[in-house]
């Protein structure tokens, strides 16, 4: 009850002062881009149609769950992650040189695996304070490096058709899509209801704080990596699924995409503010916008480019609320 | 042991240890059969130091103002890209025009970070998107190739047996940023910025002018690596020259550039540079395939992250009290 009324305070006082002008801008600038972008979407012939939106969002889903992981280490205030594309590819891999245990061993093996290689980056990073970009770049430099060495950088097609089962749709709701919308719930939930939830953000947005309050830092951020690991593989034995192979090329490109829907949806760059359902948000409306370029007619190479301009809008547009 | 992780960890020397304990890694397992220390192999060393060289400058000097250049893969595409496509009649437009879209590029990048007061890390990534986009736009997600093959032999023909005009141009840049660094009141601006913001402000420094410039800077030296790999390829592609990230920033943190900002040189990152160039020319001389190149990379920038980590002192230390305590 005490901090619904306390919010509801920092509310009020933040829309009587200077500062909240500033903040009823943004959202003004937000509410109308969004508005836009809803009425060209709807403007746009074809978008409204089932098999098109159901294909959008299955794509979307693929990087939603990353982005979900990739949210938690932002949060967590360490920026990024350039290893999850890699763990993604590399999972994707072993998921498929693992079937032999069965479905669900592969697929057990497959989570441990991408949770335990993205935990150790966590756990070097929130122990020793190592930089997070360095670490991520030398472990996306290794993980490439190994798996040409175990597999010669051929990719892994297995016969047979165990994995089908993970191509199937709950009803009209396509396969991906559940599994991404079921992680944003638990990434949610972990962020508003755990005690681990509340000290990634608190370490994020003052970690010498987090500290004097008597948190170990590096219990919660090896926590998020070892999350971000996990839903990183989520989208690893879905994607091994589709295509029915293990290959280096599935993750390639996936860290910007994953970044990009965290920035988009609204979660500071530097940590502490953000949340799951915003990356959501990112996500979707990252996929509208794609969808409504292909459909009128864009090059995929023009959906990179404004993309990139969206990214750096929102991150430009974000201070607009934070500046004092 | 202590004495070797102090000289190691000491900024200023680490290249340089580094650089000898990896030729000397190199020589002993290439058995005496003369692989290592000849001529080809320099020449292709400082072949790769023309490439790697200008792009680890230019995110060094990023990192010494405590700042990160992430766009630089984009810059480098789209530096090489319109190279290549505007370059054909007369090479020296194409990298003036390169140079000139680096230096706005990384400018307009510093000048929002500066007047939004954003972190770098977020604005570069919008920027590496944003460029990297460009460049998928104006080739269409096409390789482009380059009709002059004359240019493309004369970027890389030896001079005096190990050196080419590529190599020479960034052994250029690197002697102008050492001295302009080591003993120009911008340069120490620039050291000052890094170590302390606010003290460089008070002091009368303009920390707002310091960061374009540098940003600018950056740009710039990508450009220009960008281009000439190019025109020595005699091609572009809106891919290929992506992933520059890694080892511009292994070369840096291996150099001496430490992310908490102030310090390096780019003597030392002249050094970083070399020695990943020496262990990817080397091992491939020596027979080991590539992807053990990205083994050690991977393991040498895992080691100095590990040396650089701010608490490594006090683990270090709550670990050996435990220990003495038990014993």
């Amino acid at each position: 009850m005490t901090t619904l009324a306390q919010s509801k305070n920092d509310t009020v006082g933040r829309l009587l002062n200077p500062a909240g002008r500033r903040k009823r801008l943004l959202v003004l600038i937000r509410v109308i881009a969004l508005a836009a972008l809803t009425a060209v979407a709807l403007a746009t012939p074809g978008f409204l149609s089932l098999p098109s939106m159901l294909s959008m969002l299955t794509t979307m889903s693929f990087i939603g769950c990353v982005a979900i992981g990739m949210t938690f280490i932002t949060l967590s205030g360490s920026l990024m992650s350039f290893a999850l594309g890699a763990t993604l590819s590399v999972t994707t891999v072993v998921f498929m040189a693992s079937l032999p245990l069965g479905l669900a061993g592969a697929l057990l093996v497959a989570f441990a695996f991408s949770a335990l290689i993205t935990a150790l980056q966590g756990f070097v990073i929130g122990y020793m304070r190592a930089n997070p970009i360095i670490v991520s770049l030398a472990a996306q430099a290794l993980i490439y490096g190994f798996v040409t060495f175990a597999t010669g950088g051929r990719g892994i097609y297995p016969e047979g058709g165990e994995t089908d089962i993970l191509k199937s749709n709950l009803g009209v709701i396509p396969g991906p899509l559940a599994a991404f919308l079921l992680t944003v719930l638990i990434g949610q939930f972990i962020l508003s209801f755990t005690r681990l939830g509340r000290h990634i953000i608190m370490i994020g947005s003052n970690r010498r704080a987090a500290e004097a309050a008597g948190i170990e830092p590096w219990h919660a951020i090896t926590a998020a990596y070892a999350f971000a690991g996990i839903c990183t593989a989520v989208s690893a034995v879905l994607m091994a699924a589709r295509y029915a192979s293990g290959d280096m090329e599935h993750g390639l490109g996936c860290d910007y995409h994953a970044i990009s829907a965290v920035l988009v949806g609204g979660t500071a760059i530097g940590g502490g503010e953000g949340s799951a359902l915003r990356t959501l948000f990112g996500a979707l409306i990252i996929a509208v916008v794609q969808g409504v370029l292909l459909l009128n007619g864009f090059s995929t190479q023009m959906q990179y480019l404004i993309v990139g301009i969206i990214v750096l809008a929102v991150i430009a547009l974000q201070t607009l609320g934070e500046r004092r | 042991m202590s004495a070797l992780t102090r000289w190691l960890a000491s900024p200023s020397l680490r290249p340089f240890v580094l650089l000898a304990v990896v030729i000397v890694a190199l020589v002993a397992f290439d058995g005496a059969q003369g692989r290592i220390l000849n001529r080809a192999i320099l020449f292709s060393v400082l072949q790769q130091f023309a490439t790697l060289g200008p792009v680890a400058l230019g995110l060094g000097l990023t990192m010494i103002l405590r700042e990160f250049d992430l766009s630089i893969g984009g810059v480098m595409s789209l530096a090489g890209c319109i190279a290549v496509m505007f370059g054909a009649g007369t090479p020296a437009f194409g990298i003036v025009l390169a140079l000139a879209v680096g230096f706005a590029a990384g400018a307009a990048q510093g000048a929002i970070m500066v007047r939004l007061n954003l972190s770098s890390v977020g604005v570069t990534l919008g920027g590496l998107l944003t460029l990297g986009g460009m460049a998928y736009v104006i080739t269409e997600n096409k390789a482009i190739g380059y009709d002059r093959m004359d240019i493309a032999m004369q970027v890389n023909d030896p001079i005096l047996g190990v050196f080419s005009l590529r190599s020479l141009v960034a052994l250029g840049i690197f002697v102008v940023a050492a001295l302009a660094i080591g003993w120009t009141r911008p340069g120490r601006d620039v050291r000052a910025v890094g170590s302390d913001r606010r003290s460089a402000s008070v002091a009368g420094v303009d920390t707002g002018k310091i960061i374009i410039g540098i940003f600018a800077v950056s740009g710039t030296l990508t450009a220009l690596a960008g281009a000439l790999l190019s025109y020595s390829l005699a091609a572009a592609s809106p891919v290929a020259l992506a992933d520059a990230l890694v080892p511009a920033a292994a070369a840096c943190i291996i150099g001496g550039v430490s992310l908490s900002g102030g310090k390096g040189t780019p003597l030392g990152i002249a050094g970083g540079v070399l020695v990943l160039c020496f262990l990817r020319s080397g091992l491939s001389a020596i027979g080991l395939p590539p992807y053990m190149h990205d083994i050690v990379t991977g393991g040498v920038l895992v080691v100095v992250a590990l040396l650089d980590a701010e608490d490594l002192q006090r683990r270090l230390f709550a670990l050996s009290n435990v220990s003495s305590r038990h014993a």
